[in-house]
C-alpha cells in the first residue's frame, strides 16, 4: 500500500453560528502504487476536501493519512510539504490555477526551486524537458497563461505538478473545464504519463465516462462517506448501492439518442452537510429504504473480495 | 409552421475594429421545439444567445441580420418592450450563475421581485416561490429563501437561477451551459423539470452545452458551431448517428462512450481553431481536416439545405443511412 486514508473526518465550523459542515464523515481508502483510484459523487460530497487533505493544504479534524508509513498527523502540513512532496494537486480550473502575470517557464521553474530539486544550471533544461513531457514546445516558456488555450493551460498545470516529482497526482476534475475535443488529448496524456513514470493517481470527476476511462478502482461518495468501492468494471457495470445505481442510470449517453428516460430521477431533497440525516444519509432519497435505515449507519462491507457496499439492504 | 423565433443571417463583430466573431447564423425554432447548440469553445455560442436578448457585452455588436420573435424584430424593437419580453417571454440561464443574482439580496426576495416586476398574478407568491426551489432540488428551501447567493455552492446557485428562469413560464428558455456544474442525478432532475415544462407549456428551448450526452437526450435538433459559423445542423438522431461534417465527426469520436467496455485511446482533433475573422474565403476547418482539398482553401463552403439536414462542407462524409 502506498496511500492509506484511515477514518478521516473533516468538519468546517460555520462562522456566526453553532453548526458545522460535516464535509467528511469517516473515510477510509487505500491506493496502491501505480494504481488509479477514481472518486465520483454528488457535488458537495467532499471530494475536493479529501484532495486538499491529502496534499496537506488542510488537515483532518480526526483520522490519519499515511504515505508509506509516514503518518501525517493533524497540523502536519509543513512536514508533508517539506517531505518528499509525494502528492501534487492539479485543479479543475486551468484559468485560475495559473498566475496570470507569470510566464509559463517561470511558473514551472518556481516549483523546482521551491523543492530544491535541481542545481541552478540544470533548471532551465528541466523546464524544457517537463514541457516536452506534456507535449509542449520550448517556446511556450515565454508565454503568459492568457496566451494559451484551455487545453494548453491544463498541460502547464500538469507540468507544474510533475515538476515537484511527485509519486501521487491528485487530479481534481482535471478535464471538466476543457472543450470536448481537448479533453481527449489531456486524458491520453494522463494515461501516457502514468505509464512512463509509474505515477499513482487519485482522479476526481463528475463525469463517469472519464472515470471509467482511467480508473482501476472506483470509490463512490455520498455526503462525506464512501458508499461503494470496487474495481472499475464492478462498480460501473454491476453497481450494488442504490445511490451508485441511480448515478449510473442518470449518465446521459450520447450513443443512445433520445433513449434516456428523463422522467425517472431520484426523488427527495438532497440533504445538506450541515444537517446530515440520521442513520443511512441516503435514506431520504433511497427507493428501497426500510424503516431501520434511518436508525443505523450502514458500514462499508465486502460483498465480494474486491467490491464493498455500505447498505444494510444489499449486505445482509 | 410559423416559427416562434428565427435568427436570419446574424453576424456579430467587435465594435472597435469590426473583426467578425460570428457570421451568417440562421436558427429557427417553432413553438415547443428544442434546439441544442454545440461546438468548440470560442465558436460564438454565447454571443449568439446574448444577441437574442439584446445583451451583447460592451465592445461587441450585431453587424447584420434579423432576429424575429413572435413577429417582432428584436433588433429594432423599443427597448422598453424588449425589457418586457426579457425574463417574461424569453428567459436565460447564464454560464456563470452569479451574473444573474444580486449578491446583497436574499434569494427569496429576488424570486419575489421577479414575480412583482412582471406583474405576474399568482395567488400565494411565497409558496409559489418556495415550490420553484423544491422543484430544482434545493435542500431546505425555507432556509434557502432567507439566504444570500454567496452562501450557496456553485451548483446550488445554478439551481436557483434555473428556478428563477422558469418562474414566469417563458415561451423560450435559453440555457448556456446550465448543468455543467451539477452532478448527474441533480442534472437529471433539472432536465426532467425543463422537459416537463416544455411539454406542459409548449416552451421552446435553446440549449447550449459541451455535454453531448445531454444534447443527445434532450433536444429535437442540433446545430454545430465552428469558428463563428454553423457548420452542420440536423435532427439529433442524424447528427449523432450519421454526422456529415468532419468536425462533427471528430467531436463525436473524441468522446468515450459511457456504456462502452473498451478503454482505448481517445481520438482527438489535432490543432486549434482559427480566429473567425482571419478565415476569409476558405473552410475554417481546413487546417485540421483530414479530407481537405485545394478547393477547401480557396472558397467558403456554405450550409446547403438537404431536407432537414444541412452541412457546410465540400466533401461531406457519406451518410450511413
Ligand atoms: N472552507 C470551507 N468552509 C466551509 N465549508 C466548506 C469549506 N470547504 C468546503 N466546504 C463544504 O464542504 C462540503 C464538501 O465540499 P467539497 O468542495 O469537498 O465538495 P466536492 O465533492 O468537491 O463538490 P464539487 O463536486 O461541487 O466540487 C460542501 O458542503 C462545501 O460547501
Ligand atoms: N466582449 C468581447 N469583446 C471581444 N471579443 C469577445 C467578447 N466576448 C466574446 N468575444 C469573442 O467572441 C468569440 C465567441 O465567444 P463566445 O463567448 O460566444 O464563445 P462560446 O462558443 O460561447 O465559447 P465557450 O464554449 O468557451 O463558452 C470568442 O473568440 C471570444 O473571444
Ligand atoms: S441502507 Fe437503507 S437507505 Fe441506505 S442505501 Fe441501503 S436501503 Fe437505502
Ligand atoms: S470543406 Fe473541406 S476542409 Fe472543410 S470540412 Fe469539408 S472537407 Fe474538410
Ligand atoms: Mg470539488
Ligand atoms: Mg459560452
Amino acid at each position: 500500500m502506498t496511500l492509506v486514508i484511515d477514518n478521516v473526518i473533516k468538519k468546517y465550523p460555520i462562522r456566526q453560528s453553532k453548526s458545522v459542515v460535516n464535509a467528511l464523515n469517516g473515510i477510509s481508502l487505500n491506493i496502491s502504487k501505480g494504481q488509479t483510484l477514481g472518486i465520483v459523487g454528488e457535488s458537495g460530497c467532499g471530494k475536493s476536501t479529501l484532495a486538499r487533505l491529502i496534499v496537506g493544504l488542510e488537515s483532518p479534524t480526526q483520522g490519519a493519512i499515511t504515505w508509506r508509513d509516514n503518518v501525517l498527523l493533524r497540523g502536519s502540513k509543513n512536514q508533508w510539504r517539506n517531505h518528499l512532496s509525494p502528492a501534487q494537486l492539479v485543479f479543475q480550473d486551468p484559468y485560475s490555477s495559473l498566475n496570470p502575470r507569470q510566464r509559463i517557464g517561470e511558473c514551472i521553474k518556481e516549483v523546482i526551486v521551491a523543492h530544491n530539486l535541481r542545481q541552478k544550471e540544470e533548471i532551465d533544461s528541466r523546464v524544457t524537458e517537463l514541457l516536452k513531457v506534456v507535449g509542449m514546445s520550448e517556446d511556450m516558456k515565454n508565454r503568459y497563461p492568457h496566451q494559451l488555450s484551455g487545453g494548453q493551460r491544463q498541460r502547464v498545470s500538469i507540468a507544474r505538478a510533475l515538476a515537484a516529482e511527485p509519486e501521487l497526482l491528485i487530479l481534481d476534475e482535471p478535464v471538466s473545464a476543457l472543450d470536448v475535443s481537448v479533453r481527449a488529448d489531456v486524458m491520453n496524456l494522463l494515461v501516457d504519463l502514468r505509464k512512463e513514470f509509474g505515477l499513482t493517481y487519485l482522479f476526481i470527476s463528475h463525469d463517469l465516462s472519464m472515470v471509467r476511462h482511467i480508473s482501476d478502482v472506483i470509490a463512490v461518495m455520498y455526503l462525506g462517506r464512501v458508499v461503494e468501492l470496487g474495481t472499475w468494471d464492478e462498480v460501473l457495470d454491476n453497481p450494488q448501492h442504490p445511490y451508485t445505481k441511480a448515478l449510473i442510470a442518470a449518465i446521459p449517453d450520447h450513443s443512445q439518442v433520445g433513449q434516456m428516460d428523463l422522467t425517472v430521477s431520484l426523488e427527495g431533497e438532497v440533504p445538506s452537510p450541515t444537517n446530515i440525516p440520521l442513520g443511512c444519509a441516503f435514506h431520504v432519497r433511497c427507493p428501497i429504504a426500510v424503516p431501520n435505515c434511518s436508525k443505523m449507519i450502514p458500514q462499508l462491507l465486502p460483498i465480494k473480495s474486491s467490491q464493498s457496499v455500505a447498505c444494510s439492504e444489499v449486505v445482509k | 409552421m410559423r416559427s416562434l423565433i428565427s435568427l436570419q443571417g446574424l453576424s456579430i463583430k467587435t465594435s472597435s475594429d469590426g473583426r467578425s466573431l460570428t457570421s451568417d447564423v440562421n436558427i429557427s425554432l417553432i413553438e415547443g421545439e428544442a434546439l441544442g447548440i454545440v461546438g468548440e469553445s470560442g465558436s460564438g455560442k454565447t454571443l449568439t444567445a446574448l444577441s437574442i436578448l439584446g445583451l451583447l457585452p460592451r465592445g461587441v455588436e450585431v453587424a447584420s441580420g434579423e432576429i424575429n420573435f413572435n413577429g417582432e424584430n428584436l433588433l429594432s424593437i423599443d427597448p422598453e418592450r424588449l425589457r418586457g419580453i426579457r425574463g417574461k417571454e424569453i428567459s436565460m440561464v447564464y454560464q456563470d450563475p452569479m451574473t444573474a443574482l444580486n449578491p446583497v439580496m436574499t434569494v427569496g426576495n429576488q424570486l419575489l421581485e421577479v414575480l412583482d416586476c412582471h406583474n405576474h398574478d399568482v395567488k400565494d407568491p411565497e409558496s409559489h416561490v418556495k415550490q420553484s426551489l423544491i422543484e430544482v432540488g434545493i435542500p431546505d428551501p425555507d432556509r434557502a429563501l432567507k439566504s444570500y447567493p454567496h452562501e450557496f455552492s456553485g451548483g446550488m446557485r445554478q439551481r436557483v437561477v434555473i428556478a428563477m428562469s422558469l418562474l414566469l413560464s417563458p415561451k423560450l428558455l435559453i440555457a448556456d451551459e446550465p448543468t455543467t456544474a451539477l452532478d448527474v442525478t441533480i442534472q437529471r432532475q433539472i432536465l426532467s423539470l425543463v422537459s416537463r415544462q416544455r411539454s406542459r407549456r409548449q416552451m421552446s428551448m435553446l440549449w447550449i452545452t459541451h455535454d453531448l450526452g445531454v444534447v443527445a437526450n434532450l433536444v429535437d435538433r442540433v446545430a454545430v458551431m465552428y469558428a463563428g459559423r454553423i457548420v452542420e445542423v440536423g435532427t439529433t438522431k442524424q447528427i449523432f448517428n450519421s454526422p456529415q461534417h468532419p468536425y462533427t465527426q471528430g467531436l463525436l469520436a473524441s468522446l468515450p462512450v459511457a456504456s462502452s467496455r473498451s478503454r482505448n485511446r481517445l481520438a482527438s482533433i489535432p490543432g486549434v481553431p482559427p480566429k473567425p475573422w482571419l478565415v476569409g474565403q476558405s473552410c475554417s476547418f481546413a487546417d485540421r481536416c483530414q479530407f481537405a482539398h485545394k478547393k477547401c482553401r480557396e472558397s467558403l463552403p456554405l450550409l446547403d439545405a438537404r431536407g432537414t439536414k444541412s452541412v457546410a462542407c465540400f466533401y461531406p462524409i457519406a451518410s450511413s443511412i
